[in-house]
């Protein structure tokens, strides 16, 4: 294309040369000229035919776009070239090295590149706005202004406030956000004589300024247990033999105990021998049913006798009014008995006094004892530990050293138990917080395993 | 007959109570949060007398609280706080999620925190009521500084709580208030006496913890939150109790003593190591010179009261000497001794302390210092030996705190078996088992020279030497004892106290004494004969008691002497 233009260009060249020669053809078919009113601005642009002065300006533009000038004033050795065949080769390329070829097909660059590359040889305008400032003047002169100023050494009012704002800002935020373990914070006499606020009590209960008085019963302690409760002395690091030998008498019992309760369960889940099917159990349910026939007659005859004493009793005889008199007369007797009877002992009982008295005694002494128990129990339960959730509380296995575990020194005792432990026990134990499990971890969705292709050919 | 139907249910425990859940539905907070505040006001969980009344006819076991409580929990600020803090891990979620991370630092300086001052203010209404829980706090406090710092809670935690127990042993140690140490097999128990009240704390051993699993951390952390924060008002009322300064400063001697030692810590964390050495003493606000001089005015008091009071003098005065117990001594602690526990006992007793430079910060003098008098040692045997100190093990050290008095170093020597430690927290009532080193020490306490036993020793030593004649000493030996003990329980079952250690030298001595005992006896039986009946039976009844209680002891005391001889023979046979 760009060839066969220019020998266009290079064909109809008079004094000046035209890309586009169609352009004026077209101008000069179109017959009649319009009559246009020239009085007014507006039709000069609208109608004088500013055709030709375009396309000569953007003939320039394309002209300077891509050959960085007009062509008619170029040097002839810059357009035409004098073509003497196919160039020359160098000999070199026959033996290519290939760490050279490499280097060499590194260096070109990538055609598509090329394509992107920006081929204009006009450079870029420049964007004026880019480097103006707006307002340019006044701000130098509030720079020079601020310098001088600075260099007497004077602040200006919107720094100093903001130096006086931040430092203000910053202390109030670290009062708000200091943490609670914050290892350097401070401490002041809480317990010191405090100044009574003087304002109104009402006003300051209605407002919600006073905090609400602590309950007096929240202040007793929920178990009499001591907060320490120090370990028995055979629990010493050296201990004496006697106190040693009662502790680990003492740990005895407890896995004794333990070691009962898990036979027992041991015990009850145990299967029964009896229960298991032998041969014999099996045939005899195989054949059941079908060969006891004597139990069966021997089972009837029960039966209808039953029958016989049910309708017996539902069949009652009328009484005779002879019958009913005797009956009466017989009951007035017995209870006249019964009264005499009453009035005999009643007077015998006078002679009875002091084994009454004794009796009476014996049973109060009885309800002091029973009374006393109570209260003793009751005292017992106070040091126990209160069931206070789903789980009872277990206390800690006794920290016990053996006989052959006793180090002879501080140096090689080697500590029994952990004191966080015993601290959470004894806080559970005191009934200050509930004995709890940990939660157990739960899939809502259940995992599928599956045997990974590759692995399975393997195995 | 008219009126409404009574509902079920709707009055009486029924409404006294209210379960957990619905707590928690009516603090508006999440099952965590809930029991964080629980714990932080003091509101415990109840367990009903009528179970099903309040369960409203079901038997299940369920944690239930009192409803006024519950009330009283909604008035709390800190509710709001937990709040707060839920909407702030929510938005920290957000924008982490969105990775945006201006909004992410902006959040985390507004993080919204609390303060417990109001609740322990409010739980202890006046410093003797926080005096009195704080056996629980020392423990945590003392429980969390020896946790390492992994993830298992708050590092600043830790250090809030190394700074607070440090705190409290130098306080003790400025009041010397300390009366007991108990070295067990799982820590250190120490009591105090701290404005009258005992205070017992347990110390864990350092570097022995192995996470437990099946603790809650998280309550644990929570306790000790406020736990921390009673200990830090305490400390600092007992600080300006005693005249000290809060934060504690080191004396100016120390101070400049301890000047050139950068090498160990960082700056922020080098003074609380100083002063973590125990080793020097505290800046006071006034001048420790003249408070000592004070003493106690005296009242005249009526008659019978002065008999009393000379008494509470003369306690108060032997008191003040077994506060002095070290002294005037001065120790060095080898390096395999633990060095926090001894060095807080020795200096709470007037000792002087010092270490190898290069076990901790401030050490104040040297091995090689000649006017060292004990140096502690852990190990069977050291190469240089100084003349002028005596070698003794750690256990020493206890021991003379607990029977308040200088033990003699003999049974305390390098490679010595040591006598058994003893735990100072049994008191033995008349009667009881009382083992025989205790007895030794209790004569030791009253002044006597424990020279029956050494002879006894030496006894016995004669008898290795004299084969021939050992049978039959033995036997008569244990013919004697055999009759001393049963004088012994027929005096006990009279219901005198102990006279267990009468030296065979003394026994002409007591003749008047024992004349007067007659007298008393043959009143004591003549009372008897007057008794009434039913208190006769009464008197029987107790004296049959202790009679058992005697027999008890011993056959406790029989059965040590068998396992003491057992071992003698043993060791005799282990020498030949």
């Amino acid at each position: 294309m760009a060839a066969r233009r220019l020998k266009r260009v290079v064909a109809s060249q008079p004094g000046f040369m035209k890309l586009k020669s169609t352009s004026d053809d077209g101008d000069s078919i179109s017959g009649r000229r319009k009559r246009v009113n020239k009085n007014k601005k507006k039709n000069w642009n609208k109608h004088s035919d500013v055709q030709d002065i375009d396309e000569f300006l953007q003939d320039v533009r394309h002209q300077e776009r891509t050959t960085g000038g007009l062509l008619c004033e170029k040097p002839d050795d810059s357009l035409f070239f004098l073509d003497v065949g196919p160039p020359q080769k160098p000999e070199q390329k026959a033996a290519p090295l290939e760490g050279k070829r490499r280097k060499g097909r590194d260096s070109r660059p990538l055609r598509i590149d090329l394509i992107l590359q920006h081929d204009s040889l006009v450079p870029p305008p420049k964007d004026v706005l880019a480097f103006q400032q707006p307002n340019a003047k006044k701000l130098r002169r509030i720079a020079q202004k601020a310098e001088q100023l600075a260099a007497k050494g004077v602040v200006p009012r919107r720094q100093k406030q903001l130096l006086n704002r931040r430092s203000v800002e910053r202390t109030a935020k670290r009062a708000v956000t200091e943490a609670n373990n914050n290892p350097n914070r401070d401490y002041y006499d809480m317990w010191g004589q405090e100044a009574p606020n003087p304002a109104d009590p009402w006003y300051l209960q209605q407002t919600g300024k006073s905090r609400v008085k602590r309950p007096e019963k929240l202040n007793q302690k929920p178990s009499v247990l001591p907060a320490v409760e120090v370990i028995a002395p055979g629990g010493s690091y050296n201990p004496d033999f006697i106190s040693h030998q009662s502790l680990l008498q003492e740990a005895h019992e407890v896995e004794v105990k333990k070691k009962k309760e898990e036979d027992k369960i041991q015990r009850q889940l145990a299967v029964n021998r009896e229960d298991t099917a032998t041969e014999e159990t099996i045939l005899r349910e195989q054949v059941e049913g079908l060969v006891e026939e004597e139990n069966e007659e021997a089972a009837a005859p029960n039966e209808e006798e039953e029958g016989v004493t049910v309708g017996g009793i539902t069949r009652s005889d009328r009484k005779t009014e002879r019958q009913r008199r005797k009956e009466r007369a017989e009951k007035v007797k017995a209870q006249r008995r019964l009264a005499g009877r009453r009035h005999i002992d009643q007077r015998q009982q006078l002679f009875q006094l002091r084994s009454i008295k004794a009796s009476i005694k014996q049973q109060d002494q009885i309800t002091k004892i029973k009374r006393k128990q109570r209260k003793a129990n009751q005292e017992a339960q106070k040091a126990q530990p209160r069931r206070l959730g789903k789980l009872k509380f277990q206390a800690q296995d006794l920290e016990v050293k053996l006989s052959d575990e006793l180090a002879g020194s501080l140096r090689q005792l080697k500590p029994e138990g952990s004191v966080l432990k015993d601290r959470f026990k004894s806080l559970q134990k005191r009934n200050l917080i509930e004995p709890r499990e940990r939660a157990k971890f739960k899939r809502r969705l259940k995992v599928k395993y599956q045997e990974k292709r590759a692995f399975r050919e393997i195995t | 007959m008219g009126g409404l139907q009574k509902k079920k249910f709707e009055r009486g425990s029924a409404t006294n109570y209210i379960t957990r859940n619905k707590a928690r539905k009516k603090l508006s907070l999440s099952l965590p949060d809930f029991r964080r505040l629980c714990i932080l006001k003091g509101i415990y969980p109840h367990e009903p007398k009528h179970k099903k009344k309040v369960n409203k006819g079901s038997t299940a076991a369920r944690t239930f609280y009192l409803l006024k409580d519950i009330r009283f929990l909604l008035h709390e600020p800190i509710v709001g706080k937990f709040r707060d803090y839920k909407v702030f891990v929510r938005k920290l979620k957000r924008a982490y999620g969105k990775t945006e991370w201006s909004a992410v630092e902006r959040l985390r300086e507004n993080k919204p925190t609390y303060k417990l001052d109001h609740i322990i203010k409010e739980r202890y209404p006046s410093f003797i009521d926080a005096l009195r829980d704080i056996d629980d706090a020392l423990c945590m406090c003392f429980l969390f500084s020896t946790f390492a710092r992994t993830g298992k809670c708050h590092v600043q935690t830790i250090q809030l709580c190394r700074r607070l127990t440090v705190e409290w042993m130098n306080y003790v140690i400025a009041s010397r208030s300390l009366k007991k140490v108990f070295i067990s097999i799982k820590g250190i128990y120490y009591q105090a006496e701290v404005m009258g009240q005992l205070i017992t704390w347990l110390v864990p051993y350092q570097f022995s913890h192995d996470h437990p699993t099946d603790v809650d951390y998280r309550v644990m952390a929570t306790f000790t939150e406020m736990y921390t924060t009673l200990q830090g008002f305490v400390n600092f009322r007992l600080y300006h109790s005693l005249n000290l300064i809060y934060p504690p400063k080191l004396d100016s001697k120390a101070e400049s003593q301890l000047e050139d030692e950068g090498a160990y810590a960082m700056n922020s964390e080098s003074y609380l190591e100083k002063l973590s050495a125990l080793s020097s003493s505290l800046a006071r606000v006034v001048s420790s010179a003249e408070e000592e001089e004070a003493e106690l005015d005296q009242f005249p008091v009526e008659g019978e009261d002065i008999e009393k009071m000379e008494a509470r003098e003369k306690e108060q005065q032997q008191q003040e000497v077994q506060k002095k117990i070290f002294v005037g001594l001065k120790f060095f602690l080898n390096r395999e001794s633990p060095r926090e526990s001894l060095a807080f006992v020795i200096r709470c007793f007037g000792g002087e302390v010092s270490w190898d430079k290069s076990v901790c910060i401030g050490s104040t003098y040297d091995v090689k210092d000649e006017t060292i008098t004990h140096q502690i040692v852990d190990r069977p045997s050291i190469e240089k030996q100084y003349i002028n100190r005596y070698y003794i093990q750690p256990q020493w050290v206890y021991d003379c705190v607990n029977a308040k008095i200088l033990l003699p170093v003999e049974d305390y020597f390098l490679g010595v078996t040591l006598p058994p430690h003893l735990s100072p927290f049994v008191e033995e009532k008349d009667g009881d088992y009382v083992p025989p080193e205790k007895l030794k020490i209790m004569a030791l306490q009253r002044g006597e020279k424990p020279a029956n036993d050494e002879e006894e020793e030496e006894e016995e030593e004669e008898e290795d030497d004299e084969d021939d004649e050992e049978e039959d000493n033995e036997d008569e030996e244990e013919e004697a004892e055999e009759k001393n003990l049963k004088k012994m329980e027929q005096q006990r079952s009279q219901g005198k106290s102990l006279q267990v250690k009468v030296t065979p030298g003394k026994v002409k001595v007591e003749n008047p004494e024992r004349l007067e005992q007659e007298e008393k006896a043959e009143e004591k039986r003549l009372a008897i004969m007057m008794m009434k009946k039913k208190e006769k039976y009464l008197y029987d009844k107790i004296m049959f008691g202790k009679k058992r209680k005697v027999r008890e002891a011993n056959k406790l005391a029989a059965k040590r002497k068998a396992h003491d001889d057992a071992e003698k023979s043993k060791k005799k046979k282990a020498r030949k």
